[in-house]
């Protein structure tokens, strides 16, 4: 159990931060845009016929509610929803009398594929814990795709997740995020066009790993220390290829600066294009990582693990930073002894971006019941939280905060048709994902066993003939 | 149904005076008209009033008089069940786990094993008592750490209490572990921990028979130290159960074999595939103590992890004794409710899971008076603002032991301190 609970302090990551709306227009296009070209995503929806979900209470996930009503899905694109609205003739129609349907669930803090099942020596892949800026490294080259921990989370309805570098480094590397589909390379499991993010931890963490080894970081003030040393290297090697950029054409060859790997995705921060999520518990700390950002400007996306954010939740409503937090976990570590079982409804009631997290394989699979438990929370202190709001902390707030709450995320026109069909109100213990759609496609059915996918460690591995479960 | 009357209630006070005599003067409370889960072969009972009395059960039924003097709680709309318990926790041991000056339910010292007694470092006025208490959990089983020995020692039985009035029994079980962990501490191989289970069981029984041979000086030579040895003989005495942590299903028909040899009381602990071998540990009437919501293949000796494992043992004919997620089951102790409910989701009876995290672990841990609504028990009784298994629900009212509990914790307090942030207040001076 112990040893457990230290593996997972060095494995509980980070908070992302929603940079939307600062892309920068003077990002410089072609040499920078290889970096940001390698290893595309190939994901493919499978084709997928037009169908329709019929009587059905639909969550949208952007706050609202509608009884009776209906999901119209073509080309693996949401065409409508609603009580009112032309169903073409010929589409199949899905019953969903007595049923719930969400937008799919959104994991932002996930370590799968990183930490995989079962958990052995050769599956720590989540924590290059050799340097405490490792910003080069991106986690989507450690993702085992054959987790059998992600088909377990399709079937709590988890359709998207982000998989983040571990919390031992102040800067642990960028993160990915994944479309919940079985393949054979992570290339084809990424999220078409989802931003890159970038893990960063304050506090015990990342001091305990470098202190232990006797190096800087060993305090909080030597870990803010390591943060702006590594961005004053960015902001150089920024200005120098923008610098390069601007002059193409009349410069020459010889004077293209070296190439930097772990200062490629710094710049990049730099310049709006990759997402910050930081691993941070404590509200002061919370508040220096907002000045560092400041000082060097860039945007922080989320605060993961946010104990403390209810301290400071008007400032997270302010500064437009979501909070990326657990429904009651706590006491691990000193920054985690502040909790409260309020806390995502406190940083709701403030009126900035709450988002339930996992940072669990087990967790991940009942994201709705974390959600619920947290909403419970807050309205037995007298809030009013309404299940249609709360969802929006697994499907559109936990889309924000990784940069596709334009594609996935709410049950809308034009969306991706990422959806879950419930067997009760998700907010309950007995509710159910019967059926999962990414992008048009039923992925999972709880009734049929041609829609549930084994990974192919599952084939096998118990019974020669059969599968895993 | 007719109300159950009581007539013993002069012996259950002078019971009272004595035993929690210096505590606060217990009050009379009468529920009313609560769904009441009595975890007892009366089942549920709905609109049912439960009258507490100087610490106990006194009367349950319907429509009980008001008698002068009675606190009356109305609970229409609300249920009500016995105190909920975990069989796997370290409270009053750990307040923060990477802080080692607060931790003390492991010890590393050689030699110490079996005889490892973590009661006297329980920490009855740890924030993780209350926290645990208002959520409804208001009894435990303080388990030690593994160490350095594939024996971890003995167990405690305590009330959420934030006094030393809270422990029960100390010595309620001994640990052991086998799968991984075990081969570890012997060398690296399953085998080799089987070896020394056996052997330390084996030296156990020789000199509990033969302890002048010991002291006279003819036998010297044992697997373990006399302290440990001594410690196992309440084991072999079968006083105890011995809690093995075993996963992988072959390893858990050894273990079984095992304890058939030594002719001792066994319970299977984390157990993840219990299920696969439902019916060999039913006909040897093993009781298991899972999570219930675990189904993630997290070790090789785990692959077959399922989450109806529960229903599947509880239909074999299996005991069942449930904990929470272990990474968080000392401070959210109580989400073994969380765990209890997904079993229900995936099939066992709602009162199979309420027996397994009440009644079930008090007859596993040998806790008396615990664990029902029945007259006569102990008043440990929680009112929930809905459904019991349902993670939307509250608990509204915890009495441990008769005593109604204030719905308190530091974690409440900071809520309260930060709830406006608007007030313009120094958050200092708000308490």
């Amino acid at each position: 159990m112990v040893a457990t609970k230290y593996l997972r302090l060095f494995t509980i990551p980070f908070l992302t931060i929603n940079l939307f709306a600062c892309q920068s227009e003077e990002t410089s296009k072609s040499e920078q845009k290889k970096q940001t070209e390698a290893f595309p995503s190939t994901y493919k929806p499978l084709p997928s016929e037009a169908f329709v979900i019929e009587h059905a209470t639909v969550l949208t996930g952007t706050g609202l509610e509608y009884q009776d009503a209906s999901i119209l899905v073509e080309n693996g694109i949401i065409k409508a929803v609603g009580n009112n609205f032309f169903i073409p003739a010929g589409v199949e129609k899905i019953d969903g009398s007595g049923k719930w349907l969400t937008p799919g669930i959104i994991d932002v803090h996930s370590h799968m594929g990183v930490y995989s099942s079962p958990s052995i020596e050769s599956t720590q892949d989540g924590n290059e814990m050799t340097a405490p800026v490792t910003a080069e490294v991106w986690a989507e080259h450690s993702v085992w795709t054959q987790d059998p921990a992600m088909p377990l989370a399709l079937a709590g309805g988890v359709t998207t997740f982000q998989v983040l570098p571990g919390s031992g480094n102040l800067i642990g590397g960028r993160g990915v995020t994944l479309k919940n589909v079985n393949a054979k390379n992570v290339q084809a499991m990424k999220f078409p066009d989802a931003p890159h993010s970038l893990k960063m931890a304050c506090g015990e963490n990342p001091k305990r790993v470098y202190g232990g080894k006797g190096r800087l970081p060993s305090t909080r003030m030597g870990n803010v220390a390591g943060y702006r040393a590594a961005w004053i290297k960015a902001e150089e090697y920024r200005a120098k290829w923008d610098k390069y950029e601007e002059l193409l054409g009349t410069n020459s060859e010889k004077d293209k600066p070296g190439r930097d790997l772990q200062l490629d995705t710094l710049a990049e921060v730099l310049r709006g294009n990759i997402m910050v999520h930081n691993h941070c518990y404590r509200a002061e700390e919370m508040m220096v990582m907002i000045d560092i950002a400041k000082e060097f400007g860039y945007k922080i996306s989320t605060f993961h693990h946010a104990i403390e954010a209810y301290k400071i939740a008007d400032v997270l409503a302010k500064e437009n930073i979501c909070a990326a937090v657990w429904a009651d976990w706590w006491g691990f570590k000193h920054e985690a002894y502040d909790h409260v079982r309020e806390n995502a409804a406190m940083i709701h009631n403030a009126k900035a971006c709450a988002v339930i997290h996992s940072d669990s394989s087990i967790d991940v699979q009942h994201l709705n019941q974390e959600t619920a438990k947290a909403m419970a929370a807050g309205n037995k202190n007298g809030l009013s939280i309404e299940v249609k709001d709360a969802i929006a902390w697994i499907t559109s707030n936990a889309a924000k905060a990784i940069g596709v709450a334009d594609k996935t995320g709410s049950l809308k026109e034009n969306m991706m048709a990422d959806i879950v069909i419930w067997s009760h109100n998700p907010m309950s213990v007995y509710a159910k994902a019967e059926k999962v759609f990414i992008d048009g496609v039923l992925t999972y059915d709880r009734y049929d066993s041609k829609f549930q996918p084994v990974s192919d460690f599952d084939l096998g591995v118990i019974d020669p003939e059969g599968v895993r479960l | 149904m007719k109300n159950i009357k009581v007539a013993f209630k002069l012996t259950i006070v002078s019971l009272f005076l004595v035993s929690f005599g210096h505590t606060a003067i217990a009050k009379d409370y009468l529920i009313k008209n609560a769904t009441v889960h009595t975890a007892s072969e009366v089942g549920v009972l709905n609109r049912a009033d439960v009258l507490i009395s100087d610490g106990f059960i006194m009367e349950l039924g319907k429509n009980l008089p008001t008698n002068s003097g009675v606190e009356v709680i109305e609970a229409k709309g609300m249920h009500l069940t016995p105190g909920l318990i975990n069989a796997v926790t370290q409270l009053g041991l750990v307040e923060i786990d990477a802080a080692s000056s607060t931790v003390d339910h492991t010890t590393k010292q050689k030699g110490v094993g079996a005889s490892f007694n973590i009661a006297p470092a329980i920490n009855f006025r740890s924030t993780l008592i209350p926290q645990n208490r208002i959520n409804g959990l208001t009894r435990a089983i303080v388990v030690p750490g593994f160490g350095n020995s594939i024996f971890a020692g003995s167990s405690s039985a305590i009330t959420l209490l934030s006094n030393m009035t809270g422990m029960i029994s100390e010595n309620v079980a001994q640990h052991a572990v086998y799968g991984v962990a075990g081969a570890g501490f012997n060398g690296g191989s399953r085998a080799a921990a089987h070896m020394a289970l056996d052997k330390a069981l084996e030296d156990a029984n020789y000199l509990r028979h033969n302890r002048r041979r010991f002291e006279s000086g003819f036998e010297s030579h044992f697997s373990l130290s006399i302290a440990d040895l001594d410690a196992l003989k309440p084991v072999l005495e079968k006083k105890i159960p011995l809690i093995i942590n075993v996963h992988r299903s072959d390893s858990i028909i050894r273990m079984i074999a095992l304890a058939k040899k030594h002719n001792i009381k066994v319970v299977l602990q984390g157990a993840s595939e219990a299920w696969v071998v439902a019916n060999e540990i039913a006909r040897a009437k093993v009781p298991v103590i899972i999570d219930p919501i675990l189904n993630l293949p997290g070790s090789f000796s785990s692959l077959s992890s399922r989450i109806d494992a529960a229903s599947i043992l509880h239909n074999a004919g299996v005991k069942l004794v449930f904990t929470g997620k272990d990474w968080q089951s000392t401070h959210n102790g109580y989400l073994v409710r969380q765990s209890a409910g997904n079993a229900v989701s995936h099939g066992l009876p709602a009162e199979e899971a309420l027996k397994a995290m009440t009644i079930n672990t008090a007859e596993v841990f040998g806790i008396k008076n615990y664990g029902q609504i029945k007259v006569g028990m102990e008043a440990d009784v929680v009112i929930w603002d809905g459904d019991p298994m349902e993670v939307t629900t509250n608990a509204e009212q915890v009495f441990i032991k008769g005593q109604k509990q204030p719905m308190v914790s530091r974690a409440t307090r900071l809520r309260d301190r930060f709830w406006d942030l608007n007030d313009n207040k120094n958050k200092a001076y708000v308490k």
